[in-house]
């Protein structure tokens, strides 16, 4: 090729480039959501004098700005291919490690914790021993406490990534409320117990963890379940942060005539009765919200057929969702806590503590980032 | 609005390509104007105002001093425009950094305005400076309030440079062509710009995000921010005036270079040839030398350089650590002409480490906005403190990072440009390097894309200019 034609064909693929992609943003239609994100996709900002006159500080909700940064990127044409792509040169060309600290190996993503945070532990540690004193030490009960290990403790440090002390990690938390009984869960776990794509664990995969948790506070667990399989392409929240694509991964969940009998209450929404697994949430944005609704701060699960006439109070984060309908045979009432979201004041209002187990069940990750803890 | 921004990409410069190349000659530079302010007017609608009001001084005034030329009073129309001009980047950029050291100094309470920074403002009052004055030194005014304004306005060059002189496009703005090869040209240079400023210039700012950020700091780590600070800001800032030029090519003008391998000096006088041309010349032409250059006595010309310093470190920004780090360069290049530069002339390797330090050290303070943080960072670098040389998190990051290092370390250095000429000019490989330049073009092009489609981080480098 000679240098004229060079510049004619230099000229004309910058042009089929640029208008090709702009006749693309033009008329191809606009996504919703962007599923591979789980998140809606931005809507056209709002176009109105007011919002094309901000700036300074206020630049950043202006017409322009929302266009920019989030309209323009979240409508463009193939971007899943080209967020393909830019994982691809990251990783291939550009070998990076990582993305914003999200790692993955043989196709499972995790996310570095490479620092122990003293003050969330010391925030977690002044939560929780606010509920022991206020609720708890009187009536002479011993709380039980479980740590869920997030799957950097399986990934980080065998394969090269930043990595935390994890066994020091909850050695530092368990001296900081010394009036728990530690229940071990760590050991039993490993990293095939987690969605690949995701933060929270399998549900299919934790029946030992309900025999732990069950056996350690006294009971005898027997429980055997159905696994039934949902039918939805299940996408984790490392979906859209990973360096590289990953694959959908399918939702098993458990079940038996027991489990189908349970009332659970939704006490945030005013005492509405709902189910053990929401099938209309399971095909929603977030299908690991099938457990128990999602992220309610109060919920109740009275089991008529249940072996024993005991009662568990649990305080939990996510990952007590898919966890706590394994071990509904075990206790008459289950009633579980979140207080990220409302104070524990309010959530253990007419909570009976008397013929009651009492569970602490955390995961590393809202432990150690626990200014949301209330 | 960003080069680096999918608005303008496959928004704004497919429609105004498109414009421009339907509409006669006459109507391209109403086009440029046009399409410029509409572009400066996305970064902030009330500021476009205040430029036009600039501009329309600026054509004012140039026309007054070609009609009296001759006469004394041209020189106070120049003084004037200048004051007139200057006033407005002193209020919009500097007001509320004199009131704030007036506070501080007086112990005075008087508020600050907290004025907003129009974008821009510091290239387009510089051209605009430099049109009255060339008039002045008997260039010819421009008589198409049209074409002096989309002079000024043309968004190539707007918000980031290079600063256009008048007396280098004066021509251009009314006689200029276009061709295929002017058109590959500037697409390939600004694809280029464009992949210096995404693919490298974001990396090293987010390396560079990543050690300030750490809790718990190394020496290397210090080393680690230097490098990848100074490497954003060399590729971030040449990487846009690769693609103003490339963009001027586009639409038929010639801007002059800006930047030409500055890591590669041997003195802070060499570097200064090669970093930032554009206000380097500037400042030489409009500033230096009106003040009497050399051509003074040595007490003189020290003020006079020490002034052209103090100056060109303001003008990046209202703020000590700018004004540290113009006077630095300033002491520098003393030093080198009274003292330094004959021994530096000795040893190439001594001066490249020489300049490679000076260089690391200044943009520490160029980016960090507090001098007593900049300071501290510096003295990590040597260890104070008793800080830990290195750590398992600083080697992840180099590691992480090391591909995107030596890439930057590489590209700014005159090697990839080497190779390439050498390339197309041998005759077998230039059949070769002719088919692989536009593929080269278009997978640069749907990386960057990429990039920015999936965009965590985009910065903007030239806001506090």
């Amino acid at each position: 090729m000679n240098t004229k034609i060079k510049n004619i064909v230099n000229a004309v693929v910058f042009c089929v480039a640029v208008f090709g992609f702009a006749l693309l943003c033009l008329v191809l239609p606009k996504p919703e959501f962007l599923d591979s994100e789980r998140r809606p996709a931005a809507a056209f900002p709002t176009l109105s004098l007011e919002s094309i006159m901000k700036d300074g500080l206020e630049y950043g909700d202006s017409f322009m700005k929302q266009f920019d940064d989030k309209y323009t990127p979240d409508n463009f044409p193939f971007r899943d291919f080209f967020r393909n792509l830019k994982s691809f040169v990251n990783t291939n060309v550009f070998n990076k490690s990582d993305k914003d600290g999200v790692y993955v190996v043989d196709g499972v993503a995790a996310e570095m914790q490479e620092q122990i945070r003293e003050d969330q532990i010391a925030h977690a540690a002044d939560r929780l021993t606010f509920i022991y004193e206020k609720y708890l030490k009187d009536k002479g009960i011993k709380p039980y406490m479980a740590i869920i290990p997030d799957k950097g403790y399986f990934l980080s440090e065998a394969n090269g990534y930043l990595s935390m002390d994890y066994d020091e990690f909850i050695a530092e938390m368990l001296a900081s409320v010394e009036f728990m009984e530690y229940i071990n869960i760590k050991d039993s776990l490993e990293v095939g117990d987690f969605y690949a794509s995701d933060t929270h664990w399998r549900q299919e995969q934790i029946v030992k963890i309900a025999e732990i948790l069950v056996n350690g506070m006294g009971g005898k667990y027997d429980s055997k379940f159905e696994k039934k399989e949902l039918d939805v392409d299940f996408y984790g929240v490392y979906a859209g942060r990973a360096p590289k694509p990953l694959d959908a991964e399918t939702i098993y969940y458990l079940t038996n005539g027991n489990l189908e009998n349970v009332k659970v209450i939704d006490w945030e929404n005013g005492g509405k009765e709902i189910s053990l697994y929401d099938m209309e949430k399971a095909h929603g944005k977030d299908a690991y919200d099938m457990f128990l609704s999602g992220e309610l701060s109060k919920v109740t699960i009275e089991n008529p057929n249940a072996k024993t006439d005991r009662e568990l109070v649990v305080f939990r984060d996510s990952y007590g969702r898919s966890l706590l309908p394994l071990m509904v045979e075990d206790y008459a009432k289950i009633t579980i806590i979140d207080i990220r979201y409302q104070i524990p004041q309010i959530l253990l209002m007419g909570v009976n503590f008397e013929n009651a187990d009492v569970l602490f069940l955390y995961s590393t990750l809202i432990l150690n980032n626990s200014s949301e803890l209330k | 609005m960003l080069f680096s921004s999918i608005s303008f990409l496959f928004y704004f410069l497919p429609a105004i390509i498109l414009l421009y190349y339907i509409v006669p000659f006459k109507l391209k530079n109403t086009v440029l104007l046009a399409f410029s302010l509409f572009f400066y007017a996305w970064g902030g609608v009330k500021y476009a105002g205040l430029m036009i009001i600039a501009i329309i001084l600026g054509y004012i005034f140039g026309l007054l001093i070609e009609k009296f030329r001759e006469k004394k009073i041209a020189k106070l129309f120049v003084g004037l425009a200048v004051a007139c001009i200057i006033s407005f980047m002193l209020y919009f950029k500097y007001m509320d950094f004199f009131i704030d050291n007036f506070n501080k100094v007086l112990g005075t309470e008087i508020p600050l305005l907290k004025i907003v920074l129009p974008i821009g403002i510091s290239f387009y009052t510089f051209q605009i400076i430099s049109y009255v004055v060339d008039v002045y030194r008997g260039e010819k005014a421009q008589k198409n309030p049209i074409n002096l304004a989309a002079y000024v306005a043309m968004f190539p060059q707007l918000i980031a440079g290079p600063i256009v002189r008048y007396h280098d496009v004066a021509l251009q703005l009314e006689h200029r062509e276009h061709s295929f090869e002017m058109f590959s040209a500037g697409a390939r240079r600004f694809v280029i710009g464009l992949a210096k400023k995404v693919l490298i210039a974001n990396s090293m700012y987010d390396l560079s995000e990543i050690m300030y950020a750490a809790e718990e700091k190394t020496v290397l780590m210090y080393w680690i921010y230097a490098i990848s600070v100074a490497l954003y800001i060399y590729f971030d800032f040449s990487g846009y005036s690769d693609m103003a030029i490339g963009l001027g090519k586009v639409f038929g003008f010639h801007f002059l270079e800006n930047f030409n391998y500055p890591f590669i000096s041997k003195s802070a006088t060499e570097f200064w040839r090669r970093w930032h041309m554009s206000l380097g010349s500037w400042f030489r032409d409009y500033l230096y030398i009106p003040l009497g250059g050399n051509r003074v006595s040595k007490g003189r010309h020290i003020i006079n350089i020490f002034a052209v310093w103090l100056f060109t470190g303001f003008w990046h920004g209202a703020s000590w650590n700018f004004i540290l780090w113009g006077v630095f360069f300033g002491v520098l290049l003393l030093i080198e002409k009274f003292w330094l530069l004959k021994a530096l002339n000795k040893s190439v390797v001594l001066s490249r480490f020489y300049i490679l330090l000076a260089a690391l050290l200044s943009f520490v303070v160029f980016q960090i906005p507090t001098l007593t943080e900049a300071f501290s960072y510096i003295g990590g670098m040597f260890g104070a403190g008793g800080i830990a040389f290195s750590s398992a998190e600083t080697l992840y990051h180099l590691k992480s990072y090391a591909v995107l290092l030596v890439m930057a370390l590489v590209g700014a250095t005159p090697v990839v440009k080497t190779l390439a000429s050498k390339f197309s000019e041998s005759k077998k490989l230039g059949k070769i390097a002719n088919v692989l330049e536009p593929i080269m073009i278009v997978v640069l092009f749907f990386v960057v894309t990429a990039f920015l489609v999936d965009s965590s981080s985009n910065p903007f480098l030239y806001f506090r200019f």
